[in-house]
Protein backbone atom coordinates (compact mmCIF):
# COMPACT_ATOMS: atom_id res chain seq x y z
CA UNK A 1 0.00 0.00 0.00
CA UNK A 2 2.64 2.31 0.62
CA UNK A 3 4.53 2.25 -2.31
CA UNK A 4 2.67 4.80 -4.15
CA UNK A 5 2.82 7.50 -1.32
CA UNK A 6 6.51 9.34 -1.26
CA UNK A 7 7.78 9.70 2.29
CA UNK A 8 7.97 13.71 2.11
CA UNK A 9 4.21 13.30 2.08
CA UNK A 10 4.28 11.72 5.15
CA UNK A 11 6.53 14.31 6.74
CA UNK A 12 4.73 17.35 6.11
CA UNK A 13 1.76 15.78 7.20
CA UNK A 14 3.11 15.28 10.44
CA UNK A 15 4.88 18.84 10.13
CA UNK A 16 1.55 20.09 10.15
CA UNK A 17 0.19 18.26 13.27
CA UNK A 18 3.44 19.16 15.06
CA UNK A 19 2.65 22.67 14.19
CA UNK A 20 -0.74 22.74 15.34
CA UNK A 21 -0.07 20.92 18.54
CA UNK A 22 2.66 23.75 18.99
CA UNK A 23 -0.04 26.55 18.28
CA UNK A 24 -2.39 25.08 20.84
CA UNK A 25 0.57 24.70 23.55
CA UNK A 26 0.93 28.27 22.88
CA UNK A 27 -2.38 29.65 22.82
CA UNK A 28 -5.12 27.85 24.90
CA UNK A 29 -5.04 28.33 28.53
CA UNK A 30 -6.69 25.37 29.92
CA UNK A 31 -4.66 22.82 31.34
CA UNK A 32 -6.31 19.93 29.93
CA UNK A 33 -6.48 21.90 26.49
CA UNK A 34 -2.90 22.19 26.39
CA UNK A 35 -2.11 18.11 27.05
CA UNK A 36 -4.13 17.78 24.18
CA UNK A 37 -2.12 19.66 22.10
CA UNK A 38 1.04 18.08 23.74
CA UNK A 39 -0.84 14.65 22.43
CA UNK A 40 -0.59 16.39 18.91
CA UNK A 41 2.81 16.53 18.52
CA UNK A 42 3.83 13.06 19.74
CA UNK A 43 1.75 11.47 17.43
CA UNK A 44 3.07 13.43 14.76
CA UNK A 45 6.69 12.10 15.96
CA UNK A 46 5.45 8.71 16.50
CA UNK A 47 4.14 9.03 12.27
CA UNK A 48 7.82 10.47 11.54
CA UNK A 49 9.57 7.73 13.62
CA UNK A 50 7.42 4.82 11.57
CA UNK A 51 7.57 6.82 8.50
CA UNK A 52 11.42 7.14 8.23
CA UNK A 53 11.86 3.62 8.95
CA UNK A 54 10.10 2.20 6.35
CA UNK A 55 11.21 4.46 3.84
CA UNK A 56 14.38 5.17 4.80
CA UNK A 57 18.13 3.40 4.25
CA UNK A 58 18.45 0.82 6.77
CA UNK A 59 22.44 1.30 8.28
CA UNK A 60 24.25 -2.50 8.70
CA UNK A 61 22.96 -4.49 11.56
CA UNK A 62 19.91 -2.69 12.25
CA UNK A 63 16.93 -4.76 14.02
CA UNK A 64 14.42 -5.10 11.90
CA UNK A 65 11.66 -3.49 13.62
CA UNK A 66 13.25 -0.38 15.15
CA UNK A 67 10.65 2.27 14.06
CA UNK A 68 7.62 0.46 15.18
CA UNK A 69 9.60 -0.26 18.82
CA UNK A 70 10.14 3.51 18.87
CA UNK A 71 6.26 3.76 18.28
CA UNK A 72 5.14 1.52 21.14
CA UNK A 73 8.43 3.13 23.41
CA UNK A 74 6.29 6.85 22.51
CA UNK A 75 2.73 5.29 23.37
CA UNK A 76 4.05 3.85 26.36
CA UNK A 77 5.24 7.72 27.63
CA UNK A 78 2.67 9.55 26.08
CA UNK A 79 0.34 7.02 28.31
CA UNK A 80 1.74 7.80 31.65
CA UNK A 81 2.45 11.44 30.84
CA UNK A 82 -1.30 11.75 30.14
CA UNK A 83 -2.16 9.48 33.45
CA UNK A 84 0.23 11.80 35.93
CA UNK A 85 -0.61 14.86 33.88
CA UNK A 86 -4.12 14.67 34.67
CA UNK A 87 -4.06 13.52 38.04
CA UNK A 88 -1.84 16.44 38.43
CA UNK A 89 -4.37 18.75 36.95
CA UNK A 90 -7.03 17.13 39.51
CA UNK A 91 -4.91 18.16 42.42
CA UNK A 92 -4.55 22.09 41.04
CA UNK A 93 -8.38 22.36 40.11
CA UNK A 94 -8.98 21.01 43.91
CA UNK A 95 -6.88 23.51 45.80
CA UNK A 96 -7.40 26.70 43.21
CA UNK A 97 -10.88 25.71 41.45
CA UNK A 98 -8.95 26.75 38.43
CA UNK A 99 -8.09 24.58 35.35
CA UNK A 100 -5.92 27.41 33.58
CA UNK A 101 -2.20 27.00 33.54
CA UNK A 102 -1.41 30.91 33.54
CA UNK A 103 -3.20 31.39 36.96
CA UNK A 104 -0.78 28.68 38.32
CA UNK A 105 1.30 31.47 39.76
CA UNK A 106 2.54 30.58 43.47
CA UNK A 107 5.62 30.27 42.70
CA UNK A 108 5.84 33.52 41.76
CA UNK A 109 8.51 36.34 42.55
CA UNK B 1 -34.79 15.04 0.10
CA UNK B 2 -33.86 11.77 -1.68
CA UNK B 3 -32.84 13.35 -4.90
CA UNK B 4 -30.35 15.59 -2.65
CA UNK B 5 -28.97 12.42 -1.53
CA UNK B 6 -28.51 10.52 -4.65
CA UNK B 7 -26.78 13.61 -6.12
CA UNK B 8 -24.50 14.10 -3.04
CA UNK B 9 -23.11 10.46 -3.58
CA UNK B 10 -22.97 10.72 -7.10
CA UNK B 11 -21.04 14.21 -6.78
CA UNK B 12 -18.67 12.41 -3.95
CA UNK B 13 -18.32 9.12 -6.52
CA UNK B 14 -17.21 11.53 -9.11
CA UNK B 15 -14.76 13.45 -6.95
CA UNK B 16 -13.17 10.31 -5.46
CA UNK B 17 -12.69 9.19 -9.28
CA UNK B 18 -11.10 12.08 -10.25
CA UNK B 19 -8.89 12.58 -7.07
CA UNK B 20 -8.44 8.73 -7.72
CA UNK B 21 -7.45 9.32 -11.71
CA UNK B 22 -5.27 12.35 -10.72
CA UNK B 23 -3.13 11.27 -8.11
CA UNK B 24 -2.82 7.45 -7.71
CA UNK B 25 -5.13 5.20 -5.06
CA UNK B 26 -2.48 5.22 -2.86
CA UNK B 27 -1.92 9.17 -3.25
CA UNK B 28 -5.46 10.01 -3.13
CA UNK B 29 -6.47 8.50 0.14
CA UNK B 30 -3.39 9.63 1.65
CA UNK B 31 -4.46 12.95 1.07
CA UNK B 32 -7.82 12.68 2.00
CA UNK B 33 -6.84 10.98 5.21
CA UNK B 34 -4.46 14.29 5.55
CA UNK B 35 -7.42 16.76 4.87
CA UNK B 36 -9.25 14.85 7.53
CA UNK B 37 -6.64 15.20 10.24
CA UNK B 38 -5.55 18.28 9.77
CA UNK B 39 -8.66 19.41 9.97
CA UNK B 40 -9.22 17.77 12.98
CA UNK B 41 -6.60 18.66 14.84
CA UNK B 42 -7.40 22.41 14.15
CA UNK B 43 -10.60 21.47 15.67
CA UNK B 44 -9.03 20.55 19.06
CA UNK B 45 -6.86 23.42 19.26
CA UNK B 46 -9.56 26.13 18.48
CA UNK B 47 -12.26 24.68 19.92
CA UNK B 48 -13.56 26.83 22.55
CA UNK B 49 -15.89 23.66 24.20
CA UNK B 50 -12.97 21.51 25.32
CA UNK B 51 -15.70 18.63 24.66
CA UNK B 52 -15.28 18.84 21.08
CA UNK B 53 -11.95 19.39 21.87
CA UNK B 54 -11.24 15.89 22.63
CA UNK B 55 -13.59 14.94 20.36
CA UNK B 56 -11.41 16.65 17.50
CA UNK B 57 -8.33 14.64 19.19
CA UNK B 58 -10.12 11.11 19.12
CA UNK B 59 -10.47 11.89 15.16
CA UNK B 60 -7.00 12.97 14.96
CA UNK B 61 -5.79 9.47 16.81
CA UNK B 62 -8.38 7.83 14.21
CA UNK B 63 -6.21 9.38 11.09
CA UNK B 64 -2.87 8.88 12.28
CA UNK B 65 -3.93 5.03 13.08
CA UNK B 66 -4.71 5.36 9.66
CA UNK B 67 -1.62 6.85 8.67
CA UNK B 68 0.07 3.65 10.16
CA UNK B 69 -1.64 1.23 8.21
CA UNK B 70 -0.72 3.02 4.99
CA UNK B 71 2.72 2.33 6.19
CA UNK B 72 2.01 -1.15 6.56
CA UNK B 73 2.42 -0.99 10.32
CA UNK B 74 -0.57 -2.92 11.61
CA UNK B 75 0.20 -3.39 15.18
CA UNK B 76 0.79 0.07 15.85
CA UNK B 77 -2.34 1.20 14.22
CA UNK B 78 -4.23 -1.62 16.63
CA UNK B 79 -2.18 -0.14 19.75
CA UNK B 80 -3.02 3.58 18.83
CA UNK B 81 -6.39 2.61 18.69
CA UNK B 82 -6.57 0.72 21.59
CA UNK B 83 -4.43 3.18 23.68
CA UNK B 84 -4.95 6.48 22.30
CA UNK B 85 -8.48 6.35 21.64
CA UNK B 86 -9.23 3.54 24.52
CA UNK B 87 -7.36 5.41 27.06
CA UNK B 88 -6.18 8.87 26.76
CA UNK B 89 -9.28 10.11 25.44
CA UNK B 90 -11.51 8.92 28.22
CA UNK B 91 -9.18 9.95 30.32
CA UNK B 92 -8.98 13.26 29.07
CA UNK B 93 -12.53 13.18 29.19
CA UNK B 94 -12.69 12.34 32.44
CA UNK B 95 -10.37 15.39 33.06
CA UNK B 96 -12.33 17.99 31.57
CA UNK B 97 -15.73 16.80 33.64
CA UNK B 98 -13.77 16.47 36.87
CA UNK B 99 -12.64 19.96 36.25
CA UNK B 100 -15.16 22.63 34.70
CA UNK B 101 -18.34 22.43 32.87
CA UNK B 102 -17.09 24.06 29.78
CA UNK B 103 -19.67 25.58 27.78
CA UNK B 104 -18.86 28.58 26.50
CA UNK B 105 -16.12 29.51 29.35
CA UNK B 106 -14.07 32.27 27.95
CA UNK B 107 -10.68 31.31 30.07
CA UNK B 108 -9.68 28.66 27.88
CA UNK B 109 -8.08 31.41 24.72
CA UNK B 110 -5.16 33.93 25.48
CA UNK B 111 -5.24 37.54 24.70
CA UNK B 112 -5.46 38.94 21.38
CA UNK B 113 -1.66 39.68 21.46
CA UNK B 114 -0.36 36.24 22.48
CA UNK B 115 -2.70 34.42 19.91
CA UNK B 116 -0.96 36.40 17.34
CA UNK B 117 2.32 35.53 18.92
CA UNK B 118 1.77 31.96 18.92
CA UNK B 119 -0.20 31.66 15.50
CA UNK B 120 3.17 33.49 14.27
CA UNK B 121 5.40 31.32 16.27
CA UNK B 122 3.78 28.08 15.27
CA UNK B 123 3.90 29.07 11.59
CA UNK B 124 7.06 29.95 11.55
CA UNK B 125 7.81 26.51 12.51
CA UNK B 126 5.90 24.62 9.76
CA UNK B 127 7.44 26.92 7.16
CA UNK B 128 10.85 25.88 8.22
CA UNK B 129 9.61 22.02 8.11
CA UNK B 130 8.03 22.07 5.38
CA UNK B 131 10.83 24.00 3.27
CA UNK B 132 13.34 21.64 5.49
CA UNK B 133 11.49 18.29 3.96
CA UNK B 134 10.87 19.63 0.05
CA UNK B 135 14.50 20.47 -0.35
CA UNK B 136 15.67 17.50 1.47
CA UNK B 137 13.75 16.05 -1.26
CA UNK B 138 15.58 18.10 -4.02
CA UNK B 139 19.16 17.85 -3.21
CA UNK B 140 18.22 13.94 -2.35
CA UNK B 141 21.81 12.32 -1.15
CA UNK B 142 20.83 8.69 -0.58
CA UNK B 143 16.90 8.56 -0.22
CA UNK B 144 14.65 9.83 -2.53
CA UNK B 145 11.51 11.82 -0.30
CA UNK B 146 9.77 13.19 -3.06
CA UNK B 147 9.61 9.99 -5.60
CA UNK B 148 7.89 6.77 -4.47
CA UNK B 149 10.18 4.25 -2.47
CA UNK B 150 11.42 1.61 -4.35
CA UNK B 151 10.83 -1.60 -2.39
CA UNK B 152 14.27 -2.93 -0.83
CA UNK B 153 14.33 -6.31 -1.57
CA UNK B 154 16.11 -8.71 1.02
CA UNK B 155 16.61 -6.08 4.64
CA UNK B 156 15.84 -6.86 7.28
CA UNK B 157 12.46 -4.83 6.98
CA UNK B 158 10.49 -7.50 4.97
CA UNK B 159 10.64 -9.96 7.89
CA UNK B 160 9.28 -7.72 10.25
CA UNK B 161 6.34 -6.10 8.35
CA UNK B 162 5.66 -10.11 7.97
CA UNK B 163 5.25 -10.91 11.54
CA UNK B 164 5.02 -7.89 13.47
CA UNK B 165 3.76 -8.80 16.52
CA UNK B 166 5.99 -11.36 16.87
CA UNK B 167 8.55 -10.08 15.62
CA UNK B 168 8.26 -6.85 17.87
CA UNK B 169 7.82 -9.60 20.81
CA UNK B 170 11.17 -10.79 19.97
CA UNK B 171 12.87 -7.48 19.83
CA UNK B 172 11.55 -5.88 22.66
CA UNK B 173 13.00 -9.20 24.65
CA UNK B 174 15.69 -8.86 22.81
CA UNK B 175 17.42 -5.65 21.41
CA UNK B 176 15.77 -3.22 23.58
CA UNK B 177 15.52 -5.28 26.93
CA UNK B 178 16.21 -1.99 28.88
CA UNK B 179 13.95 0.14 27.32
CA UNK B 180 11.43 -2.20 27.96
CA UNK B 181 12.29 -2.52 31.51
CA UNK B 182 12.44 1.57 31.87
CA UNK B 183 9.10 1.62 30.59
CA UNK B 184 7.94 -1.25 32.41
CA UNK B 185 9.07 1.02 35.52
CA UNK B 186 7.95 4.15 34.24
CA UNK B 187 4.78 2.99 33.94
CA UNK B 188 4.39 1.18 37.06
CA UNK B 189 5.77 4.93 38.72
CA UNK B 190 3.31 6.63 36.73
CA UNK B 191 0.07 4.41 37.98
CA UNK B 192 1.47 4.56 41.57
CA UNK B 193 2.10 8.56 41.44
CA UNK B 194 -1.53 8.78 39.54
CA UNK B 195 -3.06 7.50 42.54
CA UNK B 196 -1.34 9.32 44.96
CA UNK B 197 -2.00 12.25 43.98
CA UNK B 198 -5.59 11.69 43.55
CA UNK B 199 -6.22 10.21 47.31
CA UNK B 200 -5.52 12.10 49.86
CA UNK B 201 -9.00 14.09 49.58
CA UNK B 202 -10.67 11.25 49.40
CA UNK B 203 -9.42 9.58 52.52
CA UNK B 204 -9.97 13.46 54.02
CA UNK B 205 -13.57 13.11 53.03
CA UNK B 206 -14.00 9.78 54.11
CA UNK B 207 -12.55 10.79 57.59
CA UNK B 208 -14.48 13.64 58.27
CA UNK B 209 -11.99 15.64 58.80
CA UNK B 210 -10.98 19.65 58.32
CA UNK B 211 -11.32 20.44 55.23
CA UNK B 212 -9.22 22.85 54.35
CA UNK B 213 -10.13 24.30 50.77
CA UNK B 214 -12.85 21.31 49.85
CA UNK B 215 -15.48 23.25 51.57
CA UNK B 216 -15.81 25.33 48.76
CA UNK B 217 -16.77 21.95 46.51
CA UNK B 218 -20.32 23.37 45.35
CA UNK B 219 -20.22 27.09 45.19
CA UNK B 220 -23.49 28.18 43.81
CA UNK B 221 -23.02 29.62 40.92
CA UNK B 222 -20.77 26.94 40.11
CA UNK B 223 -18.32 29.18 38.87
CA UNK B 224 -14.74 28.79 40.47
CA UNK B 225 -14.21 30.67 42.85
CA UNK B 226 -11.27 33.16 43.20
CA UNK B 227 -8.52 32.20 45.78
CA UNK B 228 -6.20 35.29 47.28
CA UNK B 229 -2.60 34.12 46.97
Amino acid sequence: VSGGVPLAWYLVFSSTLFAIGLLGVLVRRNAIAVLMAIELMLNAANVNFVAFWRHGLLPAGEGPLTGPTMGVFVITVAAAEVAVGIALVLVCYRKWRVADVDRYDVLRG
Amino acid sequence: LLLLVVLGVAAGLAAQVGLVAWLGGPRAVFAQLAVLGVAAALATVLARNLVHAALGLTAVFFVVACVFVMLEVEFLAVVQVLIYVGAVAVLLMFGIMLTRNIAGDETTRVSRGGMAAGVVLSGLTLVMLVVGVVSQGRDGAGVSWTAPPAVPAGDSRAAGLEGMTRGLGVELMTRWVVGFELAAVLLTAAVVGAIALARPVLERRHAGGPEPAEAVVSSPSGEPAEVAP
